[in-house]
C-alpha cells in the first residue's frame, strides 16, 4: 500500500494529497458549472446547460420526496453542491494514480514528509499524490460532520420546540437511544462513502497486480466504480435531505 | 499476532459478506415482486431498491475496510 504525504504543521497532521485533490475537485466542479451557464438560452440550450438542468431537477425530486417544497426550497442548492462535488470526487481516483518514490527526509514547504522520516539513506518510500479525496476517511467524515451539524443547527433555529421534543419521543427512556442515533447517523454517513470509494481503489490496485491478465477485469471494475460513485453521491444527498426533514418537520405525533 | 490478525480479517469480512448477501437478496427479491405486481411503478421501485442496497451495504463495506486494516497489520 502507498503512504500518504502527511506533514506536521503546528501540532496538526496535514495530508497534502487530500488538500491537493480537494482543490482539484473544487476547480473541476466550478469550471463545469461556469461553462454550463455561459450563453443561457431557453429555446436552444447547450448540451451542458441541458445536463445541469437535469441534475437540478433530479435534486429537486430528491428534496421533494423528503419534505414539503415550501420548507425544502433552500436546500436544493445544498443538495446540488453536494451531489456534484461528491460525484466528481469519487471519479477522480479512477483514471490514474500518481505515485512518487521519495528518498529519506524529503521536504515540502520546508517540512519533512512523514513517510520519509525514518528511512535509511538508500531507501525510498512510495507516496501517493493523486487519489479520490473521498477515499480518505477524514474528508468523508468532514462532509458528514458538516451535514449533521447543519441539520442540528437548522433544527435548533427553525424548529426549536420540535427539535428538543424529538429527543424524548416517543417516551422519555428513549433519550439515550436518540442520542446514540445521532452519532450513528454521523458515523454511517461518513463511513459509508469512505468504505465504498476506498474499497474500490484497493480493488483497482489488486487487479493491477495481475498485469496484462487483469485488463478485462479492470474494464469491468472501472465501469462498476463509476456506477458506485454515482449511487453513493445520490445516497449521500438523499440521506442529507431525509435527516434535514426529520429535524425540521416534527409536528406530527406518531 | 500476525496470524491472528489474518483470522480476524477473514472472520470480519466473511460475516459482513454474509449479511450483505442476505440483505441485498431480500431487497432485490421484494423489488422484483413489487415490479411484477405493478409494472408501471418500475422506475420508482428501482430507485428505492438502489437506495436500499446502498444503505444495507454500508456496514459490510465498513467490514471490508476493517479487513484491510487487519490484513496490513498481519
Amino acid at each position: 500500500m502507498h503512504a500518504s504525504p502527511i506533514i506536521k504543521l503546528g501540532g496538526l497532521s496535514i495530508d497534502l494529497s487530500a488538500v491537493i485533490m480537494l482543490t482539484v475537485t473544487c476547480v473541476i466542479v466550478f469550471v463545469l458549472a461556469r461553462l454550463a451557464v455561459r450563453n443561457l438560452s431557453v429555446e436552444n440550450p447547450s448540451k451542458l446547460q441541458n445536463f445541469l438542468e437535469w441534475v437540478v431537477e433530479f435534486v429537486h425530486n430528491i428534496v421533494a420526496s423528503a419534505m414539503d417544497m415550501r420548507k425544502g426550497k433552500p436546500y436544493i442548492s445544498l443538495g446540488l453542491t453536494l451531489i456534484l462535488f461528491i460525484f466528481v470526487a469519487n471519479l477522480l481516483g479512477l483514471p490514474f494514480a500518481i505515485v512518487t518514490d521519495l528518498p529519506a527526509d524529503t521536504k515540502v514547504f520546508g517540512v519533512v514528509l512523514e513517510p520519509t522520516k525514518d528511512l535509511a539513506p538508500g531507501e525510498h518510500s512510495d507516496v501517493l499524490w493523486w487519489k479520490s479525496p473521498t477515499a480518505d476517511a477524514s474528508v468523508t467524515m468532514a462532509l458528514a460532520l458538516m451535514v449533521i451539524v447543519l441539520t442540528h443547527y437548522m433544527g435548533i433555529t427553525r424548529n426549536t420546540k420540535g427539535y428538543f421534543k424529538h429527543y424524548i419521543e416517543p417516551y422519555v427512556p428513549f433519550l439515550p437511544l436518540n442520542l446514540i442515533k445521532e452519532f450513528a447517523k454521523l458515523l454511517s454517513l461518513g463511513l459509508r462513502l469512505y468504505g465504498n470509494i476506498y474499497a474500490g481503489e484497493v480493488m483497482i490496485a489488486v487487479i493491477l497486480g495481475l498485469s496484462a491478465w487483469g485488463i478485462p477485469a479492470l474494464v469491468v471494475w472501472q465501469g462498476f466504480s463509476v456506477f458506485v460513485g454515482a449511487i453513493q453521491s445520490f445516497v449521500f444527498v438523499m440521506l442529507t435531505m431525509v435527516y434535514m426533514s426529520q429535524t425540521l418537520v416534527h409536528e406530527e405525533h406518531h | 499476532m500476525g496470524a491472528l490478525a489474518l483470522v480476524a480479517a477473514a472472520i470480519v469480512f466473511g460475516l459482513g459478506a454474509l449479511g450483505a448477501g442476505i440483505g441485498n437478496g431480500l431487497i432485490v427479491g421484494r423489488t422484483v415482486e413489487g415490479i411484477s405486481r405493478q409494472p408501471e411503478l418500475r422506475g420508482t421501485l428501482q430507485t428505492t431498491m438502489f437506495i436500499g442496497v446502498a444503505l444495507v451495504e454500508a456496514l459490510p463495506i465498513i467490514t471490508l475496510v476493517l479487513a484491510f486494516i487487519f490484513y496490513g497489520q498481519a
